[in-house]
């Protein structure tokens, strides 16, 4: 059977293509690998008798990051990562394609058993590497390539200010997190004490003890945990915006004072409110600052996509290996196969094939020869080129995209949210009660001023907002860990909002929609099966690794035709060829075939990606090929338009590739567009009142990604589309999108009720209180009942199904 | 009430409050930098210890 013959790699676990596989003995045993980095890294592992990695390892997905094995630094640019201790160094990296407790496990194992590395500790939840050792012994450079060497590529990471910051306030918040939760705890036995005391009578003197025990606990949460509050809201006053921090605030400050007050005329106190108040909103701004620590700079990581040396021709036609910074327009330099552009140039001399997915998201190699330009960033994959600097490093195409993200972020307006634009109207609307309560009872009824102060206090006490603070806060933290554990990952409760909105959602195609690898569509023999025809490209086809190729190759072994190590020649841009007993056989597109004198009989298909065959001069035939739609991308973008959101496709490809995708998912679309025009296209919408989620997976879509209501980057792509987006897909399935968007909207949906029974118990409570009939131990019940609404309602989130979407 | 219960109450007051401490010092030290390695750490073989 075909699928028998299909090899895995014992390194990464990618299905390997037999024109790339390697087999090899290791310890009486035949291993295969996908390339010889894999092969080294596995005779590595295996060497330092870390063989339990590959039992014990629980990879969800195969493979390793893209051109680990050919990544390198120079030294003297790590030096400005190093800190000296005496005779040691610490170098911080961030290592990529962790993917289990494992991965560090053994990381930290071949860094200790290298000679002069002291210490290596890997983070795994932030993926961040501690390194210690000896630079006397071993260099920065070849520690990160020791770390490369094993299918890890790992960058120097700085820890510069900015995220220290961050960090530092990320441990405040648990600090003072920890502090509410500490001391609330403390606080709940009194409350219940107190509670008990109310029903079955208590001794006075009791109870004030344990009154004051419980002032004595609340006093630190109020003060030091609900710091950021207080401080928020006063800020918010001097705005003169009322926000979240306001109400919040005004709640918890307003039943902790008042508490003090009817502590000392033997009253009935709420401290526990107020710290509960304090301890579930600082629990949820806990869960948001982890999720948004996860998105470490991703702009720093694009301009990684361009080496950062490059090898210069002097003036005597000698080479030198040079800085890439240091470039000039005007310069030639060498690129051989395997290596990155490292500036835009133009090709001076030699022709070869290109990969420019990373930079165009273009799915096929394209062919550069003499006088074209090539892009930064763009993979060589035939043949040495000279080509000639016609941009610095700073003005390359690679560095523009990064100022356009930048540009991008900082242009989007912050979204309010629902619960600061509530708190707009709430606030106001409830100080005027309280004021007129207190005006009502002193000037008309010529109550003492003792009782009306304490008629209007409580009016602020049961007005406030408990149920009300709770009511986003909660949902969206059940929301984002049902999406987490659906492989959707929201990076705040604003976008969960902003995504529910959504007016419409713009998908890239390629990597998006499509898988962004072709296959094969049709078989079109001049004569005889088409069986026949694809075993004689076949016999071509295993020789080049060209996405065509692979995809010629995948559709004869699923037809179970046998491939050989083909010894076929690869003509850069045209196809192969291959001289045989039969004759020279070539597959090879439109204008090869033509230029041998094949007559051709078959009409181009604009649609498709042609292959055409010939023996010498005779016409065999023409495989159509076309990168295949994702499974379930027709089902989303049908669903997406029941629910009232359409959906369009902007893409850089060309209109007949865009427009046979288009059809088949029945979708407008927008073709060669370039980022910028994406960008631009979002914005102008943006303007216009639309709210658009924009998928994507590359670094041509980041600056999209940026500009949209809300980027949703997909799994499979570059780490900067994932790191820029504000929804990440762990998974590459259309569905998800439509998943991520009808929990948003369910969200929202929860959000609104518990808003209502906020509100519910407000309006019955607001009266009673202003009417000065309120009986206490009225009030705290109300309170906790309208809590115990809001969050068991949120907790349906975590229920949410597909069977029952909006 | 009893002074044997007020000085129950007294002492867990300082129970907690000491655990408050450590918690502090904890986080402070960096304990919860990385809450998802250490318990698959604990449970590899280390032969060169």
């Amino acid at each position: 059977m075909a699928d028998k013959r299909a090899f895995r790699c014992d390194h990464c676990g990618i299905d390997i293509l037999e024109s790339d596989l390697i087999s090899v003995e290791v310890n009486q045993k035949t291993r295969h690998f996908c390339c010889h980095g894999c092969h080294g890294a596995y005779l590595i592992i295996t060497g330092a008798g870390l063989d339990d990695f590959y039992t014990k390892r629980t990879w969800a997905e195969p493979g390793v990051p893209a051109f680990v094995f050919e990544s390198e630094y120079t030294d003297d640019y790590l030096a400005k990562f190093i800190t000296h201790q005496g005779p040691q160094a610490e170098l911080l990296l961030l290592v990529e394609g962790i993917r289990c407790a494992t991965c560090v496990w053994l990381i930290e194992k071949i860094l200790k058993k290298t000679p002069g590395i002291h210490d290596a500790r890997l983070n795994f939840a932030t993926h961040r590497l501690k390194i210690v050792f000896e630079p006397a012994t071993i260099s920065a450079s070849s520690v990160i390539q020791q770390i490369s060497r094993i299918g890890y590529a790992s960058r120097p990471y700085s820890w510069d200010a900015a995220q220290q910051i961050k960090d530092q306030a990320h441990k405040a918040l648990l600090i003072r997190f920890g502090t509410a939760a500490f001391f609330s705890l403390q606080l709940m036995g009194y409350s219940l004490a107190l509670y008990a005391g109310y029903f079955q009578g208590i001794d006075p003197q009791t109870r004030t003890i344990i009154q004051v025990l419980a002032w004595a606990v609340t006093t630190p949460v109020v003060f030091f945990s609900g710091y950021p509050f207080l401080h928020g809201a006063v800020a918010s006053l001097r705005n003169k915006t009322p926000n979240m921090d306001t109400l919040v605030s005004l709640g918890v400050l307003t039943a902790y004072f008042y508490s003090i007050v009817a502590l000392f005329r033997h009253d009935e106190v709420f401290f526990d409110t107020a710290a509960m108040i304090v301890t579930l909103i600082l629990l949820g701004r806990l869960l948001e600052s982890s999720a948004k620590n996860k998105a470490s700079s991703g702009v720093d990581r694009l301009l990684k996509l361009t080496p950062e040396t490059a090898t210069r021709f002097n003036d005597d036609r000698s080479l030198s290996r040079i800085a890439t910074a240091e470039l000039v327009p005007g310069d030639l330099i060498l690129v051989k196969p395997g290596e990155r552009v490292p500036v835009d140039s133009i090709i001076r001399s030699g022709q070869t094939e290109l990969d420019e997915a990373i930079v165009s998201g273009e799915s096929l190699p394209v062919a550069r020869s003499q006088g074209m330009n090539v892009l930064a960033g763009a993979f060589n994959l035939l043949a040495a080129v000279e080509l000639e600097v016609s941009r610095a490093a700073d003005d390359s195409f690679v560095a523009r995209i990064s100022r356009l993200v930048e540009e991008a972020q900082s242009r989007q307006a912050p979204v309010q949210r629902l619960a600061d634009r509530i708190a707009v109207i709430f606030v106001p609307i409830v100080s005027i009660c309280a004021l007129l309560t207190v005006f009502f009872w002193g000037v008309f009824n010529a109550a003492p001023w003792s009782t009306a102060l304490l008629n209007g206090v409580s009016v602020l006490v049961v007005a406030c907002p408990c149920a009300l603070g709770l009511a986003t806060p909660i949902s969206v933290l059940v929301a984002t860990g049902t999406a987490a554990s659906k492989g959707i990952l929201f990076r705040g409760g604003d976008i969960i909002e902003s995504a529910a909105h959504s007016t419409l959602v713009a998908f890239d195609k390629t990597g998006t929609l499509t898988s962004g690898h072709p296959d094969v569509q049709k078989i079109h023999p001049a004569r005889g099966n088409s069986a026949a025809l694809l075993q004689l490209a076949a016999q071509l086809e295993g020789a080049s690794t060209h996405p065509l190729a692979k995809g010629i190759i995948r559709e004869a072994r699923r037809k179970g035709i046998a491939i050989q190590p083909s010894l076929a020649e690869v003509v850069p841009g045209k196809g192969l060829m291959l001289q045989s007993d039969q004759g020279f056989i070539r597959a090879g597109n439109r204008k090869f075939l033509l230029e041998n004198g094949v007559d051709l009989s078959a009409p181009p298909v604009s649609e498709y990606t042609e292959v055409h065959i010939a023996v010498d001069t005779d016409y065999r035939g023409t495989i159509y090929l076309s990168d295949t739609i994702r499974d379930g991308a027709g089902e989303t973008i049908a669903e997406l338009k029941r629910i009232g959101i359409p959906s369009i496709m902007l893409t850089g490809d060309s209109p007949g590739a865009a427009q046979r995708i288009a059809t088949a998912l029945a979708l407008d679309y927008e073709s060669q567009m370039t980022p910028e025009e994406k960008s631009q296209w979002i914005t102008d919408r943006i303007t216009q009142g639309e709210k658009i989620v924009m998928v994507g997976d590359g670094l041509n879509d980041a600056p999209a990604l940026g500009a949209a209501t809300v980027g949703c980057a997909m799994a499979g792509g570059t780490d900067i589309a994932m790191e820029t987006a504000d929804i990440a897909l762990t998974r590459p399935e259309p569905r998800k999108v439509l998943e991520a968007i009808v929990i948003a909207k369910q969200t929202l949906q929860i959000i609104h009720q518990n808003l209502f029974w906020a509100f519910f118990y407000n309006l019955l409570m607001i009266p009673l209180a202003i009417s000065g009939a309120l009986e206490p131990i009225y009030a705290a019940a109300a309170m906790a009942l309208s809590s115990v609404c809001v969050v068991c309602n949120s907790l349906r989130l975590s229920k949410i199904d597909q069977a029952n979407s909006v | 009430m009893q002074s044997s219960t007020v000085i129950l109450i007294i002492l867990s007051l300082f129970i907690g409050a000491a655990a408050w401490l450590i918690f502090i010092w904890t986080v402070s030290k960096g304990h919860f930098d990385d809450i998802e390695g250490p318990k698959y750490r604990m449970l590899d073989d280390d032969d060169d210890h």
